[in-house]
């Protein structure tokens, strides 16, 4: 059984403010337990689409930048890497950085260096092995996540077109892929469903298949230290990389922290399921299907014991 | 007193450089050339515009007239509306002074965004050069950058790795017509994009003699992979070719206070101290000039270059100029020159020399060669600064200024870019003088557009709030004509005479 810390966001007081609650989050879940002083930390976050406005605020990144910063002595890296197509035709680094810093996300804000992971380009990454049973094989992870000695996924909750929830799973696999390496795992899949159609169940099925794979290579590349922590903020029906979204599926829960992706997700989803108001905008994501399938896999577990702060 | 024989290395034992990749690894080009590359002059005499240092008003002002000369050479015409375009410049090592302050590249970047490009400021890792090098990596040359003030906020545009996190995001691009090199790497935001605007620092450098617009192209616009090609690494036989580092008998070993300086110096761990001298590996070294340099720094000679390795290399890095310029269209480039802080040395060096000359001007134009060789000529005919190297070598105006301060004339360099079709070694001059009239005042200041002037802007604010007025009279002692014209006197050491 994993641990799986949640923090609420009740009593918010001078002294219990979302920064508060977040450090305090990061220390009961051990964030810094394979950290030393030196190493170069990678924060994996969610840099959203133009359009899309729900992202999550500058300090709720800076704040565990600053612990991360702390336990190693040495500023971290923050990145996420580009868009999974040209959806503006501006899919160059350059444009990536400016979208990012009209949401206020730079260097100086977030706390660490800001950078593209897979580089201007967003195909600079290493081959890493997906276990000997996988389909993929291997897959290119970005060079900001890979080369990096520790990473901390910090996912925005929200609901996922193709692999049903974007959380610790989705943003520390797929999306810490080079581009070159997301577009072979999407292989052919629109991740885009504007019109509301969506890809056959099948198609689905193999892309959440190939998209845990690629989680197991993440996992190689860093070693196992990776920490997650998701942000159970702002969960919008469109992910961040959406160009828009319609509005939040329910109140704000607080954040999660684990480092077993597939005990956070599971506690996530039922946490989600619990307080959501109405369930009928909760619509089927078969969600609970790729938990299952991700401890298959050996990425953790899904029976997990929940600490509650408030 | 150390016994300094030098160890024999390894490298008889080398059957080949190396067993590289270079068959399965990117077998063709992925960046075929624009088909209409070429340099911009075709015929007849490039023209390069100046406008030289030194401001009385307004409209003088460096940066002004850095944006005079964009228009003036027409560097606004080397993209269209809605271009992406590369503004290349060098971030600086740390701690280094001597290097092009912000303004300069805010001034384009401002004119650029107001012709409609998209600017982005760029800049390539390097190799490690030396021991405590920042701009290998590319997470400490941008703390560099920021500390040097190059910074969005700043320019008020991205500030980006050319060639990635971890300098590998480059493209190949063949140069056939190379003198030297065949081949290149060019970072992927400078190749990728539709232009680019070289920013440069006109000043020394230890390798290539003199750094400007051209060493921009053929080092700064370069990948980890196009530098190593660049350097000439693994050209020749290891034990007496210029492709490696020359191990020299001057080594002490472990009697240099410096050695343990010098063995982390290498990132592939291709030499080691020993008792009276270095032992090599020339199977791990690439030649990225980090031993050399860390031994030349320290002031020692256990490490050096091999002979004649410099003007090859300075021909070297003119075909690697080439391999940049073929990435845009023909004209889609344009240069300035910033010929101030002529310090002997690169901008990747970790301190600043004295400048070896007063300040000089700005040099703007199409053509890359016309630019450097007028920036060149106009360097070596200015006078030379006290206390700087040129001083201490006794130099004169009109000596080729860093072929005697470091070694090989520059023009060796322009002369092999003119060769390969990188521009032409003649130019016209334009001097731009700005004229002082109230709309050239008014043209480059903050609010160039508004229809109030700062005092304008304020008079409406002082006729609602008038902040002086209301804590007057202000405490002074009472006014004494002949106290004013006198007393300040006897705090003057010339007793008030006045300076002709």
């Amino acid at each position: 059984m994993s641990e799986v810390v949640w923090i609420d966001n009740q009593r918010m007081t001078f002294d219990n403010s979302v920064a508060h609650k977040l450090r305090r989050l990061a220390d009961t879940a051990e964030a810094t337990r394979t950290l030393s002083e030196g190493m170069r930390v990678t924060l994996k976050v969610n840099v959203p689409e133009e359009g899309y406005d729900y992202s999550l605020r500058p300090n709720f990144i800076r704040t565990l930048a600053d612990v991360a910063w702390k336990a190693t002595q040495a500023r971290p890296n923050i990145c996420d890497g580009q868009r999974l197509v040209d959806y503006w035709k501006r899919s160059l680094g350059n444009a990536f950085m400016e979208v990012a810093s009209r949401i206020g996300y730079s260097s100086e804000t977030l706390g660490g260096h800001f950078v593209i992971n897979g580089g201007f380009s967003g195909d600079e990454g290493d081959l890493f092995s997906c276990g000997d049973d996988s389909e993929l094989g291997g897959v290119e992870v970005g060079t900001a996540v890979c080369r990096s000695d520790a990473l901390w996924v910090l996912s925005q909750v929200t609901l996922n077109p193709l692999f049903g929830l974007s959380g610790a799973l989705y943003n520390g696999g797929f999306d810490c892929l080079s581009g070159r390496a997301r577009t072979r795992v999407l292989d052919g899949l629109n991740p885009y469903m504007f019109n509301g159609e969506r890809p056959s169940l099948e198609a689905q099925a193999i892309f959440r298949r190939r998209a845990l794979e690629s989680h197991l290579a993440v996992r190689t590349a860093l070693e196992g230290r990776i920490f997650y922590v998701n942000y159970i903020w702002d969960v919008t029906p469109q992910p961040a990389y959406y160009p828009y979204s319609e509005t939040p599926l329910l109140d704000n829960l607080g954040f999660m922290a684990s480092h077993d992706p597939v005990a956070l997700d599971a506690a996530t989803l039922a946490l989600i399921r619990e307080k959501l108001p109405d369930r009928s905008r909760l619509p089927e994501t078969g969600f609970k299907a790729v938990i299952a399938e991700a401890e298959q896999l050996g990425l953790g577990r899904p029976d997990t014991e929940r600490v509650h702060l408030s | 007193m150390a016994d300094n024989n030098c160890e024999p290395t390894k490298w008889t034992e080398m059957k080949a450089p190396v067993d590289g990749g270079r068959d399965t690894y990117q077998t063709k080009s992925w960046n075929p050339p624009k088909e209409k590359w070429g340099p911009f002059t075709e015929k007849g005499t490039p023209e390069v515009w100046f406008s030289e240092a030194n401001a009385t008003n307004w409209t003088e002002s460096m940066i002004c007239k850095a944006k005079d000369l964009f228009y003036e050479a027409k560097l606004n015409q080397c993209f269209k509306k809605g271009d992406e375009v590369a503004i290349k410049i060098h971030y600086g090592e740390y701690n280094r002074t001597a290097i092009l302050r912000p303004e300069y590249i805010a001034a384009i970047v401002e004119e650029v965004k107001a012709c409609g490009g998209h600017p982005y400021v760029v800049n390539d890792t390097t190799l490690s050069y030396h021991t405590h090098n920042s701009m290998a990596i590319s997470q400490y040359q941008l703390e560099g950058a920021i500390r040097h003030g190059y910074t969005d906020a700043t320019f008020g545009c991205p500030v980006l790795i050319a060639d990635g996190y971890a300098g590998e995001d480059d493209y190949r691009v063949d140069i056939p017509e190379g003198l030297i090199i065949k081949e290149t790497y060019i970072g992927r935001a400078i190749a990728e994009a539709d232009a680019m605007i070289v920013l440069a620092h006109a000043r020394g450098h230890t390798i290539t003699m003199y750094g400007g617009v051209l060493k921009q192209l053929g080092i700064g616009c370069q990948s980890k992979r196009g530098k190593y090609i660049t350097h000439l690494a693994h050209w020749g036989d290891p034990h007496d070719a210029i492709g490696w580092p020359k191990f020299t008998d001057q080594c002490p070993g472990k009697a240099c206070d410096f050695h343990k300086l010098c063995d982390n110096s290498c990132p592939r761990s291709a030499h080691r101290v020993f008792e009276n001298g270095k032992r090599w590996y020339p199977e791990r070294c690439r030649l990225c000039y980090s031993c050399q340099v860390t031994c030349g720094f320290s002031g020692h000679a256990g490490i050096a270059f091999e002979e004649m390795y410099f003007p090859n290399a300075m021909i070297a890095h003119a075909d690697a100029a080439l391999g940049a310029l073929k990435c845009f269209e023909r004209g889609k480039v344009g240069y300035i020159n910033h010929a101030i802080d002529i310090v002997p040395e690169c901008d990747c060096f970790p301190w600043a020399g004295l400048a070896v000359c007063p300040d000089v001007g700005l040099f703007a134009g199409k053509d890359l060669i016309a630019v450097e060789m007028a920036t060149l000529d106009a360097i070596d005919a200015a006078p030379i600064s006290p206390g700087s190297v040129a001083d201490e070598k006794e130099l004169k105006p009109g000596d080729d200024k860093f072929r005697e301060i470091n070694g090989f004339s520059p023009r060796i360099t322009m002369a092999a870019g003119a060769k390969i079709g990188l521009g032409t070694m003649k130019y016209k001059l334009n001097n731009y003088e700005p004229i002082l009239n109230q709309e050239n005042a008014a043209k480059w200041q903050v609010r160039p557009n508004a229809k109030k002037p700062t005092t304008v802007r304020l008079r409406d604010t002082f006729y609602r709030h008038d902040l002086a007025t209301e804590v007057m009279p202000f405490k002074r002692i009472e006014y004494d004509k002949d106290w004013v014209w006198n007393e300040w006197k006897k705090y003057d050491p010339f007793k008030g005479e006045t300076a002709d």
